[in-house]
């Protein structure tokens, strides 16, 4: 069952230009100039019951727009968005029943009373007869472990305990979606790991569907299964968790560790980072791409190596014979293969400069085509070859 | 409107003001600040009356006695719940009173019950030290009974109401207009001078006729009218009047909200 639809939701903002100067800045009183400034454009997509999304983009990519418009907090300028059903601008009251929001950066709860005032309130505010609440509260207390707190004005709690709090009490009134911006943003890495082990668990035992926007991968790689990269008002990569580590996955680190010193380069092939022989020193490679101590100059280039990092790009070079390469040059102690880190695949997004140029660097084998057609210079599946 | 329905809508709004009025309770030093201004200014008023009375028994149908306690009960008014907009209006503006659309309530009324909680909370903490205050520089009340100050409490908790729903229409000019503390400046500079430093009874004729048709008596007059000279009736009628203007203001409010909600705009984080 779908339970989030939005069909080109579109959001403009008018902003009034504030010149410089202090004629202009008259002039302005007299004749007010504004720009409008689209945040969120012809955004489209689709929610399934249970889904747990990330909802992710760089700043002021329109995300908290989106998820503003979502919960009716927003109008949109355009567009349309249905929530359970629901259109969150018109029947906001009646969706606020099944849906619960935090917002990472501000609060729900009083901030000189106790978070228990809060609960009571919340619980006032759904209607919750008296006998669920408390049922609902000593559930949600003995979950996040926030018993200890329940009694401690909110301004004395740490960030971690509050958000705690805050996302205890967003589930008090048990609403089928739950949307949270930035839940995480400020807290320390235990505390975020925490909150996503609840977040897990929320979506695991409570079967609610969550929308999550955030800055932090490690939220979205182990709460998501899906994910929704939005970039200049633009939806530039929706897929599962799964695909966009897969699809996104042309790069492969490569760690390799020699029992003696060795001495070659693999054209083509770019280290990340060289440890050299003769010293303990570890070179972290430019980018001209070619192999070997290429990081540091005239000792390193000249120098034999122990340990490397490479970053190989499979669509240039196939794997297992990079790999088998690598073995040949010496007795192997440790080879490593690993992933590129999402927080890289999602930031080459982030970087593209128009929404097309997003879409482009999230699809590889686009992104390859294209600078084939454009250059000539890559040649997808060429092996990699043995240098000297 | 059947019982069961109110018992489900009214505690949320209950709890509010409950909530409005402990966090208040937070920090005592507040109301020792507002004493003390409070105090203050009505030693300075009972100076300047005393200087004005040199030599006259009464003016414009009020001796001096009658002045002090007026300007102590027209305070209360316009010092105990004069400082809704602030916060509002803060709010209005970073963004924050949003968050708080994504519940189930009404939202004028929400933030009415919140404000009100705390509004009576300190107007009742100015009464209390006015009272007292007035005793030490003008003596006992004019004709005080039971009936004159249970009107005078009624009058208060209506002009309360009444001064928050004109203060969160002005703080919800926001939407519109991007800096709105003019708005409010002007609606609490003219509440000080018809009705809270001056009764409507010294203003000239013209002003007082064309202040009639304004809410603005309703806010500090009349409770302070009706403490120290108003009859039976003419209490009643104040009141009456106060029950007209906030049913006015209020639904004013609705509407400037319901206008106003699409205007939102909150950009980024």
């Amino acid at each position: 069952m779908t339970i989030i639809e939005a069909e080109s939701l579109t959001k403009t903002f008018r902003t009034r230009i504030k010149p410089e100067g202090l004629r202009a800045g008259l002039r302005s009183v007299v004749r007010p100039q504004y720009r409008d400034v689209e945040a969120v454009k012809r955004v489209s997509f689709s929610v399934e019951e249970g889904e747990v999304l990330a909802f992710l983009g760089p700043n002021g990519a329109g995300k908290s727009t989106t998820i503003k418009m979502l919960t009716g907090i927003l109008t949109p300028s355009g567009g349309s968005s249905r929530v359970l059903g629901l259109d969150p601008c018109r029947d906001r009251t009646r969706l606020a029943r099944s849906i619960g929001a935090v917002f990472g950066q501000k609060s729900q709860l009083w901030f000189h009373l106790p978070p228990a005032d809060s609960f009571r309130l919340l619980g006032a505010i759904y209607e919750i007869e008296p006998a669920l609440l408390a049922r609902r509260r000593a559930e949600l207390v003995e979950r996040f472990g926030i018993g200890p707190y329940m009694d401690v004005p909110v301004r004395k709690l740490s960030l971690g305990e509050r958000i705690r709090c805050e996302i205890a009490a967003s589930l008090l009134h048990a609403p089928s979606v739950l949307f949270l911006d930035e839940p995480t943003i400020g807290l320390d890495v235990v505390a975020k790991r925490e909150i996503r082990v609840l977040l897990s668990e929320i979506a695991q035992r409570d079967k609610a569907t969550i929308f999550l926007t955030s800055h932090d991968v490690g939220d979205i790689e182990k709460v998501c299964k899906r994910a929704i990269i939005i970039h200049h008002g633009e939806v530039v990569v929706d897929e599962s968790m799964k695909e966009l580590k897969h699809r996104a996955l042309a790069k492969k680190f490569i760690g390799v560790k020699y029992a003696e010193p060795v001495r070659f380069e693999l054209p083509g092939l770019k280290p990340v980072k060289v440890k050299l022989a003769a010293s303990d020193t570890v070179a972290i490679a430019g980018a001209d791409g070619d192999c070997a101590a290429s990081g540091t100059e005239g000792s390193a280039r000249d120098g034999a190596w122990s340990a490397a990092s490479f970053e190989v790009d499979t669509r240039r070079h196939r794997l297992p014979e990079v790999i088998r390469a690598l073995v040949e040059k010496g007795e192997v102690l440790d080879l490593t293969v690993e992933d590129e880190p999402l927080e890289n695949i999602i930031a080459s997004v982030y970087e593209a400069r128009s929404g097309e140029d997003a879409s482009r660097a999230a699809r590889p084998g686009a992104a390859s085509a294209a600078d084939e057609a454009a250059t000539g210079a890559a040649r997808p599946g060429e092996s990699a070859k043995e240098g000297t | 409107m059947s019982g069961n329905y109110l018992a489900r809508k009214l505690p949320k709004y209950g709890l509010a003001a409950d909530l409005g009025l402990r966090n208040r309770l937070a920090y005592r030093g507040n109301f020792v600040g507002s004493l003390v201004t409070y105090g203050l200014f009505i030693f300075v008023f009972s100076r300047i009356w005393a200087a004005a009375y040199a030599g006259k028994s009464s003016i414009a149908g009020y001796d001096y006695a009658m002045s002090v306690w007026y300007f102590i009960v027209a305070e209360v008014s316009a010092f105990g719940f004069g400082h809704f907009y602030s916060s509002l209006s803060d709010d209005m503006k970073s963004g924050q009173v949003a968050y708080l659309l994504t519940r189930p309530y009404s939202f004028v009324g929400y933030h009415w019950a919140q404000a009100m909680g705390q509004g009576l909370l300190d107007a009742a903490v100015l009464l209390a030290g006015g009272i007292l205050a007035g005793f030490l520089v003008a003596g006992a009340p004019p004709e005080p009974s039971v009936w004159r100050w249970g009107l005078v409490v009624l009058s208060l908790v209506i002009a309360g109401s009444l001064q928050f729903f004109i203060q969160m229409a002005i703080a919800m000019t926001a939407f519109w207009v991007e800096e709105n503390t003019a708005f409010f400046w002007i609606y609490q500079k003219l509440c000080l001078i018809i009705g809270t430093f001056l009764p409507l009874e010294f203003l000239p004729e013209t002003a007082r006729q064309i202040a009639l048709w304004t809410p603005l008596p309703s806010v500090t007059y009349a409770p302070a009218r009706i403490a120290v000279a108003a009859t039976a009736p003419e209490a009643l009628g104040l009141v009456g009047a106060q029950l007209g203007w906030l049913a006015f203001s209020a639904l004013a409010c609705a509407l400037v909200f319901r206008a106003g909600r699409s205007k939102i705009t909150i950009q980024g984080g």
